[in-house]
């Protein structure tokens, strides 16, 4: 990178606030994903206008900009792909107003997602998407991702929670869009910002929409000797109309690792278990809890706990939103994979995974959004042993292929990022890319937000791109 | 206006057949739009169709209005041109409907109130209840993004629209999200056509989550003094654990023209509260017994449970609201406004005031979900005429007035006279995302040949 430009970075933000060194940039080439991208100079913006002198410096010696808030995510948005600049908002992690009564909260993009609630839920409110990073992953983040989590079953994802944005273009213009309102004449653009993966416009305030704290909540654990069961309760559940607050699932080898790390309390005997939550007006919470517990007896739960207190509840949540830091105990790397399918296809769409399992000779565990098919299938794998990446990655390849022949999706909340942007061809056709690609070019027309994100980059059609080095374990073993 | 030449029209005629081209003035007078007569009219019956046409319509630059049902086409500003209406009735087909998901694919001239028939054969709905129920389709609800008042519980279109196929300004069929209930990949730009009133692209089809039909339902009515008394009311109900799927104010002006008064008589000239819950048994019953105790604490002068047949006609007229006002006093001028809860009160206050100095009459409903609507009623026929500019200026005052958090009203004109249309600035000023606004429709329609004029800022 050109000295210039980094001296001049160090001119707008001040020394302690700008990175160039080879070790700190070894701290920011990676993400929670399995990809690899060092940056040559890491920012940290204290204010929009941070922001927007960053944009125009950068601009101005044509170097890519790249948002990062945690570093939690899952397919390489925050990498760097093509170098340059990562501006990391960590510094800018400030709740700028709660608004109680119209239940909204207006942030900057490094508040760490469950500080949000920290904050308003004295106030009976809290923020309802809660991706299982939520300790740590910030609002920035989750609004670039369209970020999920277990509780969007019933909730919706973040897009659905995001009334208001402040962004800035690449050439430094800031433009607010949206408000508090839940709606303003014109196009929807916030709609389209959520979830551009940091490619359109760096975002540097959210208006948000908090939710009310339910009267009510019953957490069950249905436990099954088939997986079979298990998924069929699914599928019996969606039909019947039951919208469980989320309804998750463990496969037996997966809880059992998760057990040895947790403690939950999951039984270690069984091949899966479903871990179910009903919230709202007490009267409806009891019913559904007792149709769900009969709906999961009947397709051959052996045992249906009800969770007995909030510390019982705690402990079942712990273990599940634990489990990926739990597997990476025992794998030096994995793989996880986030396609959506059609509910109705779970029960085949699992013994296909299996199958890939067997056939590629991998270990695959299963926990996942299994109230809206959202599946994150997780490849355990090895990198020291060469070829072996390569296999994983033509594994998950196959499993996603699956998704999309079942009516499904690429990528249910993780994003495509660089993992999946050239698998987008296999959901889209050539106009459909193209008329994103303009849309992108509308808005960052000289491609230096994220390059090389989203969209694929070749002219080919699905074809497999050669995945860079991993690092090792994706978390602290 | 310089319709679509001889040769043009013949072109266009060939692509569909002449059954399914309109060119005769006396049948293309249904298709008017502001006064405006089109050229033709065609009928596709499909995606490879509809691009066609557009191609045709973008090397010949004929502006292209979008319609089926039309219930919708006064919406918007006066076309700057318009060549050809794209009436997408024909395509009314349910192209794919999986019950056991909850998920659904539609064309975008199905009616509505055809799909939720169809629906509720398998238990299930649509929460897209917008007025015009009989010839509302699909299309015409998301294009327009129509108020619906279930968006108090199930939120707008943007919140339960799956993905959409369309056909862009320059021909091409494209597509965003998909068909499942969870779905980040690429970019969401059908969220962009929703609301977009035609001006992007040719919706063909839209893939929607369904919801379950609730076991039971029911109405519940109440009457206040006041407005403070009123808001004061919605105030304790959203505190409260309670989970109402439908929840409209009504000032007594709106009362009386929408009907609701003369549905109950005991109301007299006071402010309304429509409400409606649904489920179990013991759920509705739960809101039926706190609902009346927070009634009796807010001083409400009246309240009263509705079950079965008796539920639907005041859902029915919150629902239709804005053809109510519109049947009552055909030259009313209707505003949609978003507005945040704590801001109600004051809004209220200043628009009935704004309204009596130009000697109006303001109709105003508030739904829980954040949109009021406001209906000036001239007082009578003659009046109407006279009281133009005056209308005018009280759109304009309430367009610009300034709400609580001192951001400027968020506000649309969806209905007003046309010649009313050429004095004010229907879509209120222009946003701060203007610029990025334009961007967006460049990319979508380069030739500007969907809806010219009709959109924010003459888009």
């Amino acid at each position: 990178m050109d000295p210039k430009l980094i001296r001049g970075l160090e001119k707008l933000l001040g020394r302690d606030a700008v990175l160039s060194s080879r070790e700190d940039m070894l701290l920011y080439e990676y993400d929670g994903s399995v990809e690899l991208a060092r940056p040559e100079c890491v920012v940290f913006p204290r204010t929009t206008s941070d922001v927007v002198e960053v944009m125009r410096l950068a601009r101005s010696f044509k170097t890519p900009v790249v948002g990062r808030g945690a570093g939690t995510g899952l397919s390489g948005g925050a990498l760097p792909r093509a170098g340059g600049i990562v501006a990391v908002f960590s510094r800018m992690n400030r709740i700028l107003e709660i608004d109680a009564e119209n239940r909204r909260a207006v942030v900057q993009p490094g508040v760490v997602n469950l500080d949000v609630t920290r904050a308003v839920e004295h106030l009976g409110l809290y923020f309802a998407p809660d991706p299982s990073s939520q300790k740590s992953c910030t609002i920035g983040g989750n609004v670039s991702e369209n970020a999920g989590g277990p509780h969007t079953l019933a909730y919706g994802v973040t897009t659905n929670h995001v009334t208001g944005l402040e962004i800035v273009l690449p050439d430094g213009s800031v433009v607010r869009g949206g408000g508090k309102t839940s709606e303003t004449p014109g196009y929807d653009l916030t709609g389209l910002m959520v979830g551009s993966e940091g490619t359109l416009a760096i975002v540097t305030e959210i208006t948000l929409r908090l939710s009310r704290t339910p009267e009510a909540v019953k957490t069950l654990l249905a436990v099954y000797d088939a997986v079979d069961a298990a998924t069929r309760s699914v599928v019996e559940i969606t039909r019947r109309g039951i919208t469980p607050a989320a309804c998750e699932m463990l496969d037996g080898w997966t809880l059992r690792t998760v057990e040895d790390f947790v403690h939950a309390g999951f039984p270690r005997d069984c091949a899966a278990v479903l871990l179910l939550e009903v919230e709202g007006l007490s009267e409806a919470v009891e019913e559904h809890a007792a149709e769900i517990s009969d709906v999961c007896r009947a397709a051959g739960a052996r045992e249906v706990r009800v969770a007995r207190d909030a510390h019982e509840r705690d402990l079942l949540w712990k273990g599940r939103k634990n489990a990926f830091g739990a597997i990476g105990r025992l794998s030096p790397s994995y793989y996880v994979l986030d396609g959506v399918i059609p509910r109705t296809r779970l029960p085949e769409t699992l013994r296909r995974v299996e199958e890939i399992g067997r056939k590629y000779d991998f270990r695959i565990g299963n926990i996942f959004h299994a109230g809206d098919g959202n599946l994150h299938p997780l490849i355990l794998f090895d990198p020291r042993h060469p070829g072996e990446f390569e296999r994983c990655v033509a594994a998950g390849r196959e499993i996603i292929q699956h998704c999309i022949d079942m009516g499904g999706a690429l990528t249910g909340e993780h994003g495509v990022g660089m993992e999946k942007n050239e698998l987008m061809p296999l959901m889209f056709t050539p106009d459909d890319l193209a008329l994103m690609t303009r849309v992108r070019a509308a808005w960052n027309p000289d491609g230096l937000l994220n390059p090389q994100k989203v969209l694929p980059l070749g002219k080919g059609c699905g074809e497999l791109r050669v995945l860079p080095q991993t690092v090792g374990s994706a978390l602290p073993a | 206006m310089n319709g679509p030449s001889d040769a043009q029209l013949a072109r266009l005629e060939q692509l569909l057949g002449a059954a399914r081209t309109t060119t005769d003035s006396a049948s293309l007078a249904a298709y008017e739009v502001d006064g405006l007569r089109p050229g033709a009219a065609v009928r596709p019956s499909s995606a490879a169709e509809v691009a066609e046409v557009v191609r045709l319509a973008a090397a010949e630059k004929l502006a292209v209005i979008l319609c089926s049902g039309r219930s919708k086409l006064a919406i918007g500003g006066v076309p700057a041109r318009y060549h050809v209406a794209l009436d997408l009735s024909g395509m009314n087909r349910v192209l794919a409907y999986d019950p056991g998901d909850l998920t659904l694919g539609v064309e975008p001239g199905v009616r509505l109130e055809d799909l939720q028939r169809e629906l509720a054969q398998r238990g299930q709905f649509l929460p897209l209840e917008v007025a015009y129920s009989e010839r509302a389709t699909v299309g015409g609800a998301i294009a327009a993004n129509s108020y619906s008042p279930l968006r108090a519980s199930f939120g707008s279109a943007r919140d339960f629209v799956l993905g959409m196929e369309f056909v862009t300004g320059a021909g091409e069929i494209a597509k965003s999200g998909g068909r499942v209930v969870k779905n980040v990949s690429g970019y969401d730009l059908h969220k962009l056509l929703i609301g977009s009133l035609g001006t992007l692209a040719v919706i063909t089809r839209v893939n929607f989550r369904t919801f379950p039909r609730p076991a039971e339902l029911r109405a519940f009515i109440a009457a206040f003094a006041g407005h403070g008394a009123a808001l004061e009311f919605c105030r304790t109900v959203a505190n409260s654990p309670l989970e109402p799927r439908v929840f409209e104010v009504l000032n007594p002006v709106a009362a009386e023209v929408s009907g609701l008064a003369a549905q109950f008589p005991a109301h007299g000239r006071a402010w309304s509260v429509a409400i409606s819950a649904a489920g179990s048994e013991a759920v509705v019953a739960r809101h039926a017994r706190d609902l009346e105790r927070m009634t009796r604490a807010a001083h409400a002068t009246h309240f009263e449970t509705l079950t079965g047949a008796d539920a639907a006609p005041p859902l029915r007229v919150v629902r239709e609201f804005v053809r109510l006002a519109l049947e009552h006093s055909p030259a009313a001028t209707i505003i949609r406004i978003a507005i945040l809860p704590a801001s109600a009160g004051a809004f209220a206050e200043r628009v009935v005031a704004i309204a009596a100095a130009a000697e109006l009459d303001a109709a105003l409903t508030f739904g829980a979900s954040g949109t009021a609507y406001v209906a000036l009623l001239p007082r009578s026929e003659k009046q109407a005429e006279a009281s133009e500019t005056s209308a005018a200026a009280a759109v304009t005052q309430i367009l610009k007035a300034p709400s609580s958090d001192g951001d400027a009203t968020r506000g649309v004109i969806e209905w007003c006279p046309t010649r009313l249309k050429r004095r004010i600035a229907l879509w209120g000023e222009p946003r701060e995302d203007f610029a990025l606004m334009q961007r967006v429709k460049n990319v979508f329609d380069p030739h500007g040949i969907l809806s010219p004029g009709r959109f924010c800022g003459g888009l």
